[in-house]
């Protein structure tokens, strides 16, 4: 009878109060030394979050008090054009930007790796824009980006293209973009830099041992071996890309928001526009959330996704 | 205790962004007022002005000139908006009123002693909505033909003759317009949204506007809406939009600087204001540029239009959340004095909006400028109506307009879109 | 003997090598790691150049003058007028058409057209001409190659808005100031939190650990609106920088994972030793885990430096005054400005690179260092 009792693993009463005392003092120590976060994490992410949560079935335009509306913001993000349009910017970029930028970015850390005199020159050389501050980038690149007085165009001029009107033509404002985005990938070569130069050589010996080419050691050697790094990277582009607001709203210049036509109007943009601009407040708040839920889906997607492409040593 | 470091560590941390947030957050200069003035063409000269008010009352102003259209309302909304805004155009203020961002200025009127019979009425309308005052004008503008001397003569044509009819001046473009062998542009003749949309003059001189006179109905989709879009739009495809733009992206950020397109004799004719006149932008930027300004043609079939001109004011209002509003009030009344008034836009090339002040001889030494105020008397010049629903609308149609001009799409289905949507918001606002 | 080759060696010879086959290979092998070489060497370099011209393009466009600024093609040494003394004054020269030829002038003044210039050997006599008639230009400034390092200051006392207080040094001081505090926060902040997850048992600290991380998911936008809110109309912070430094000091889930991962590393047998002497935890933390940790540290310093001076959403949300504006809203705010004195917006942009370049030149291993520590999965 008793040994029935004592081994059956209750849930309840719950375990706090079944802490020894030396459980209960590391609690507590460790509740103070967590006290900066779990403030912080009170007051700027709980609250606030809690907070647009309940603007998000409102109408609030700051200076006028809270006007419950239910779903009617979600129902109007759904009906407006400009909603989808940004949606539909923000989509290319992560769609096209992130994997393109990752993918030239390994390439320069294949190339970075390669042994080449002057090596750690042209590391330096590759890092370096990454670090050069993106208001200053993004006005440069406007600079360089000019259809008739750029070097973008002028280069290319050279070489017998004309170059488009990457500012006003909408079709080019965000390959113009990503172009901007690929020369500040500084930080992400690094990363893979640092990925490959932990592959293991014996395995890499061993492919060359078999007859493998370069290309094909690559591709089933060391492509698997830096997946982790892949995987990440991509997450984190991906969740970054979908906040990307400060380069497209320095590119627009003197014009108005989403210059030209509304092609660089991107869900961050957008977001803005509406809660700053026009005092949206509660349907600001609407998008806000609807973006969350759109990158845990993305993220949840690719986690699954990749579980089948990622290795992992060990 | 055992953790005494750790619970004073911790207090100390809290201690320190608590001191840090008071001192940086307490401002105890209530004796500093904050004007916010959009445009700033001479954001030196304003402040000097200004000194002037400090030296009369003792009290500090502190001039913040130009403001980005994006920062106006966020300053609004914000809890440190100025004391005194002072707006490039009239059109929005209605809008804030609706928001209550903006104080209605009857009583503020009383408070400084302001003469409203001093205003010339038109000015004055943009700012009435019923019996409420919502803003005061200070400044106005106006908008005529620009045209470049050198350019035209190299051109062949007569460099003091400007065109006579909107159908010359699109002759005239043609021929000062040189496109190179590969189709890219070598300078425009006419380009018709420089620096920004015209489209309220070019829609006046169709005979219409976007709303109805009395700013109750929506027009969007009316033919002289139509037709003004359809005659911009083929400065563009006439010779390719995307030549065009090849050359123009980025001319309007030049628009203070001495690579203007007018200066560098890339642009031979375009639609501008009189502060143009003044000494804060040709005579400073290019000296050396020779140019003649003229009223904006009207359509050979209707000479009755000739002299059309959109007036703009700038106005100045009293944001809702200023601190004090009475010493507002009494800035707001200084600023709207005949002296100063005189003394402000006759340095700045702008038209006054005081009669009193208007009688001051400065502005009519310029003849460049003179042209401007003998505008100014024509039976056609109208200032632009405004409602509630500017702020969208004028997004909305910027966007039309640049859809119809750049990429040479048909504006009767964009515009008919257009009036669908806003039209019952127009009707839900007035109510 | 065929038959008993292992299959994974497929080009194992079978014979003895002749002296002559082994040359052979090995001059192919030479001419193929040549070309291989040569391939990779000019790929690194052309690709370099994507990176470098843009970086050098800024640095030329910010010593040239605004004349030669829009010139067409684009030149890669920047141009300056020729200058002369006249009467105490430095004036443009100028190749003006005369009756008796073209001459060397100084250009006294220019107003709506007509130039008025003087001889630079005899200033008395003043001619007066119009610039341009039609197409041909009757004066044309004389222009050399030289560096106009006079951008950098005019740039930096200009600042966005001329004559108001608020230059680009002030905003330089405002970014400094902003980034101090914030390193001062993040330092103070992350560092115990970190620590309780990396070294400190207590009950539910995984369940937490996952909390923080999936913070990193969530995008700005949804605490943006409330903490506006909050600091603008509750605190009446606006305009202040205080929006931007107090949350420094409450710690940030990025900063406490590289902490955690690097406090991991410390070894537990010195903590062991610590606790078993009676120390407290915060003793250990103070006199053992954080002097171990100053490249770490150093890591997080340099990092906090680099967001913050980057910061601009944050500085655009709460700063309205010109006064507070830092360099990078500064910077948005002269080029929206229409005046697009692309020279002097080059060498603002560049001062405002600089302090950021000098930092990763001397901190390179620390930048690589805290980029490969947020790259690398645990």
């Amino acid at each position: 009878m008793e040994e029935l009792r004592t081994n059956r693993k209750w849930p309840w009463p719950p375990k706090l109060l079944k802490w020894k005392p030396r459980q209960r003092v590391n609690f507590r120590v460790g509740m103070l030394f967590l006290l900066p976060w779990t403030i912080g994490f009170l007051a700027f992410t709980l609250y606030p979050m809690m907070a647009s949560f309940v603007y998000s079935f409102s109408i609030y335009h700051s200076k006028q008090p809270l006007e419950w509306v239910g779903l009617q913001n979600y129902a109007d993000l759904l009906k407006d054009s400009l909603f989808w349009q940004s949606l539909s910017n923000t989509l290319y970029m992560v769609a096209i930007g992130v994997p393109l930028t990752l993918l030239a970015s390994f390439f320069c850390a294949v190339l970075l790796n390669l042994k080449v005199r002057g090596q750690s020159i042209y590391r330096v050389i590759y890092f370096l824009p990454s670090i050069v501050p993106t208001v200053a980038s993004t006005i440069l690149w406007l600079w360089i980006l000019n259809p008739q007085t750029g070097i973008l165009n002028t280069l290319l001029g050279y070489i017998g293209i004309q170059g488009p009107n990457w500012m006003s033509n909408p079709a080019w404002s965000k390959p113009g973009l990503i172009l901007l985005g690929m020369w500040g990938m500084g930080g992400t070569i690094v990363i893979y830099l640092s990925g490959l130069q932990d592959v293991p050589i014996h395995l890499l010996e061993a492919a060359e041992l078999d007859g493998a080419n370069w290309w094909q050691r690559l591709w089933h050697v060391t492509v698997p071996m830096v997946s982790p790094i892949t995987l990440f990277n991509l997450i984190t582009g991906v969740i970054w890309m979908f906040q990307y607001f400060a380069q497209a709203y320095v590119f627009r210049g003197s014009h108005s928001l989403g210059y030209p036509l509304n092609s660089t109007l991107f869900y961050s943009v957008y977001l803005y526009q509406n809660a700053f601009l026009w005092l949206k407040m509660g349907y600001a708040s609407a998008m806000a959330w609807v973006l969350f839920i759109i990158i845990l889906i993305c993220t949840l997607l690719l986690l699954k996704v990749s579980e089948r492409f990622t290795y992992y040593a060990g | 205790m055992k953790h005494k470091n750790l619970w004073l560590f911790i207090s100390l941390l809290l201690i320190a962004s608590m001191l840090l947030a008071s001192c940086g957050g307490g401002k105890p200069k209530t004796s500093v007022l904050r004007v916010w003035i959009q445009w700033g063409d001479n954001p030196q000269q304003l402040q000097e002005l200004f000194d002037k008010y400090t030296a009369e009352t003792g009290i500090k102003v502190e001039v913040t000139a130009p403001v980005e259209p994006d920062k106006i309302l966020p300053s609004l909304t914000g809890s440190e908006p100025p004391d005194v805004l002072v707006l490039s155009g009239g059109d929005l203020v209605k809008s804030y009123y609706k928001e209550g961002l903006v104080e209605e200025l009857t009583s503020a009127i009383q408070a400084g002693d302001i003469d409203l019979n001093d205003f010339f009425p038109a000015s004055l309308d943009q700012c009435q909505m019923g019996d409420k005052i919502l803003c005061l004008p200070w400044g106005t503008d106006m908008y005529a033909l620009f045209w470049n001397k050198d350019m035209f003569e190299a051109a062949g044509l007569d460099p003091e003759t400007p065109p006579a009819t909107m159908e010359e001046l699109v002759e005239f473009a043609d021929k000062l317009t040189k496109v190179n062998a590969d189709g890219t542009i070598e300078q425009i003749g006419f380009l018709p949204d420089q620096a920004w949309s015209h489209s309220d003059l070019y829609v006046r001189m169709f005979g219409g506007f976007w709303y109805s006179e009395d700013g109750t109905q929506l027009t969007a989709n009316s033919q002289p809406v139509i037709d003004a879009l359809t005659w911009q739009q083929q400065f563009y495809t006439k010779y390719g939009a995307d030549n065009v733009l090849a050359l123009s992206s980025g001319w309007a950020d030049a628009y203070m600087s001495a690579d203007y397109p007018f200066y560098t004799g890339k642009l031979a004719m375009y639609v501008d204001g009189e502060w143009m006149t003044g000494p804060n932008f040709i005579s400073a930027f290019k000296p050396e540029a020779s140019y003649g300004v003229a009223p904006f043609p009207p359509p050979a079939d209707h000479p009755e239009r000739a002299n059309t001109a959109v007036v703009q004011g700038t106005v100045a209002v009293i944001p809702a959340g200023a601190k004090d509003k009475d010493a507002s009030a009494k800035l707001l009344a200084w600023m709207m004095s005949p002296a100063i008034v005189a003394e402000e836009f006759c340095f700045n090339a702008n038209l006054p909006t005081s009669k009193k002040a208007a009688e001051d001889p400065c502005f009519t030494s310029n003849p460049k400028f003179k042209e401007f105020v003998d505008l100014m008397a024509s039976p056609n010049a109208k200032y632009i109506i405004t409602t509630p629903i500017s702020l969208e609308l004028n997004e909305a149609l910027g966007l039309v307009e640049e859809q119809v001009l750049h990429t040479g799409a048909d504006p009767k289905p964009l515009l008919d879109a257009l009036q669908a949507e806003f039209e019952p918001k127009l009707q839900e606002a007035l109510k | 003997m065929a038959a008993n080759l292992p299959t994974q060696y497929p080009n194992l010879q079978l014979h003895a090598e002749t002296d002559e086959e082994r040359r052979k290979r090995g001059r192919a092998r030479k001419v193929r790691s040549f070309f291989k070489s040569l391939f990779s060497h000019t790929l690194i370099n052309f690709i370099g150049l994507f990176f470098l011209i843009p970086f050098l393009w800024m640095l030329v466009t910010a010593f040239k003058s605004s004349e030669d600024v829009f010139h067409t093609p684009p030149r890669w040494l920047p141009y300056d007028n020729v200058r002369v003394e006249v009467n105490g004054e430095q004036l443009p020269l100028y190749n003006v058409q005369t009756e008796s030829g073209v001459k060397q002038l100084a250009a006294v003044k220019i107003v709506e057209g007509v130039g008025t210039f003087v001889d630079p050997a005899d200033p008395s006599q003043t001619v007066e001409c119009e610039i341009q008639q039609g197409t041909t230009k009757i004066a044309e400034p004389i222009m050399h190659i030289s560096f106009r390092w006079q951008n950098f200051p005019d740039a930096m006392a200009r600042g966005s808005r001329p004559g108001v207080g608020a230059s680009f040094w002030v905003y330089f001081k405002n970014s400094l100031i902003i980034a101090f505090f914030s390193i001062v926060g993040t330092l103070l902040s992350n560092t115990p939190v970190a620590y309780a997850f990396a070294r400190l048992k207590f009950p539910g600290r995984e369940i937490l650990f996952v909390l923080i991380l999936s913070t990193m998911m969530l995008p700005f936008q949804v605490t943006m609106i409330p903490i506006y809110l909050f600091f603008n109309d509750t605190l009446h912070w606006g305009n202040t920088f205080l929006p931007l430094i107090i949350p420094t000091f409450f710690a940030n889930a990025y900063d406490v994972f590289l902490l955690r991962q690097f406090f991991k590393t410390i070894p537990e047998e010195m903590c062991d030793a610590a606790r078993v002497d009676g120390a407290s935890e915060w003793q250990i933390f103070t006199r053992i885990v954080i002097p171990l940790s100053i490249p770490v540290l150093a890591t997080v310093t340099v990092f906090t430096f680099l967001w913050e001076w980057n910061d601009f959403t944050g500085p655009l949300l709460f700063l309205t005054s010109p006064k507070n504006f830092t360099m990078a809203l500064g910077l948005q705010d002269f080029q929206s400005q229409r005046t697009m004195i692309w020279n002097q917006l080059m060498a603002a942009a560049t001062v405002f690179t600089v302090p950021i370049v000098i930092a990763f030149f001397f901190a390179q291993k620390t930048f690589i260092q805290g980029i490969k520590l947020t790259g690398l999965k645990e």
